[in-house]
């Protein structure tokens, strides 16, 4: 031991002699003080954190609900008619996520409109979703109610080739 | 602050009303409707007859004071050998119908050996992919999810006679002829006089496709489809397949943010 050390020991044996001493009143109320507001911190920190993760999900499950596509078509009892895929071949596209169903496939049953016989025979089709008031389908021929022709509605048009259309089925 | 809060509530709250009673009136700007996604449906299979050409489509309405009101589409359709079609079109009109704005561009592809079919946005670089849509038109209105029993169907106990036209050449193709004249009787549909709605319709059997048809109907208007600079060559293949920077999703639609 060399002789800081000794000086040292000496002053801390003079210091426990005076017996144990305790910190000013007004030091311990602000120590006191400070770990109580540390503490609200942490809990409103710890709720916060709850209802931002609760928020965050809650964004999710509604994005998830909207990009689901809903189930619109009633199937018939029709079934395909059209000629079922001959072979399977490379398919030339990329990023498909994933393949198509096969086998699901159901006909759709279109409500025809009153001038879809006098029409050219359909080729091909195209099904059109269109939001539209129920005043715009008299210009189809379909008789409409005064009482209903401010509604909007979703429909989906059956056109042939020539743009025309063949029929409608409402959505909503 | 508590004002702030209201007024928020408040907006959230009618923003919410508009949306479940849809848009108000002149929300269109002046269209019938607003397009929102489309989907392929079912496709005839020709093999062995490719061609590829412009389909114009047009649709003129004489109004009572006699000024007209015309639309015209054009579209490009393919067919290759293997009965692979494309259609290339932008959907500003149906019929009588005008869009409030012009749809997006959508290519339209049907491969029949893949067993698919394909709707894509050139602008976007997407699309869904989907086995063609099959369809039936019965006037089962429930099937139909027809929304109203009062939109009752009112297909007309109409007479219809069919003539043949014979033969003619257009853009280089010998094509058939038919016209069906549909006759409602006066007073049938509250109609002073007789009326007729007459459709020709003038089909190629070498390609086994409508190359024209026309139908003048003196309620709505006279609506005219035709094939023009038809090629009979091999369209390029690369018109049947997906570009590869497209992404694709299955099913649905493009735009297919639609309430249930």
């Amino acid at each position: 031991m060399n002789e800081n050390e000794l000086k040292l020991l000496e002053g801390l044996r003079c210091l426990a002699a005076d017996g144990p001493r305790e910190a000013p009143s007004a030091v311990e109320q602000r120590l006191v003080g400070e770990l109580r507001r540390q503490s609200r911190a942490r809990r409103r920190n710890g709720w916060l954190a709850l209802g931002m993760s609760g928020a965050i999900a809650a964004v999710l499950a509604a994005t998830l609900w909207i990009r689901t596509e809903p189930v619109v078509q009633k199937p018939t009892m029709a079934r395909s008619q059209t000629p079922a895929a001959v072979k399977t071949a490379p398919s030339p596209i990329a990023n498909v996520t994933p393949a198509p169903e096969r086998g699901a496939e159901v006909a759709i049953n279109f409500y025809p409109l009153p001038d879809a016989d006098e029409l050219p025979p359909m080729e091909s089709a195209t099904i059109v979703r269109v939001q539209l008031p129920m005043s715009s389908l008299r210009l189809m021929g379909l008789p409409i109610s005064e009482d209903r022709a401010a509604e909007f509605v979703q429909a989906d048009m059956l056109l042939g080739q020539d743009g025309l259309a063949r029929g409608v089925r409402f959505v909503e | 602050m508590i004002q702030l809060r209201f007024s928020f509530a408040l907006g959230v709250l009618a923003g919410a009303v508009a949306f479940a009673q849809g848009p108000p009136p002149g929300h269109f700007g002046g269209g019938d409707f607003e397009y929102m996604h489309a989907h392929m449906g079912a496709q005839k299979l020709v093999k062995g007859a490719p061609y590829s050409a412009q389909a114009v489509s047009q649709y003129t309405q004489t109004l009572a004071d006699g000024s007209h009101i015309q639309r015209s589409t054009t579209s490009s359709v393919a067919r290759d050998s293997e009965g692979r079609t494309r259609r290339e079109e932008t959907i500003g009109a149906i019929g009588a119908l005008a869009a409030s704005t012009a749809s997006p561009k959508a290519i339209f592809i049907h491969d029949p050996v893949a067993g698919s079919s394909y709707v894509l946005d050139p602008a976007s670089k997407t699309g869904h992919v989907s086995q063609p849509r099959n369809f039936t038109l019965s006037s089962d209105a429930a099937s139909a999810s027809e929304p109203s029993a009062r939109t009752a169907h009112v297909r007309s106990n109409a007479q219809v006679k069919t003539e043949e036209l014979g033969t003619q050449t257009m853009d280089g193709l010998t094509v058939q002829g038919k016209r069906i004249t549909r006759t409602i009787a006066a007073g049938q549909i509250g109609n002073e006089h007789q009326l007729q709605v007459v459709t020709e319709v003038w089909y190629s059997q070498d390609l086994q496709t409508t190359v024209m048809s026309t139908t003048t109907d003196p309620r709505t208007g006279v609506s005219t489809y035709k094939l023009s600079n038809i090629s009979r060559a091999e369209p390029d293949a690369s018109l049947f397949q997906v570009p590869a920077d497209y992404k694709l999703t299955q099913g649905g639609g493009p735009r297919s943010h639609v309430r249930q």
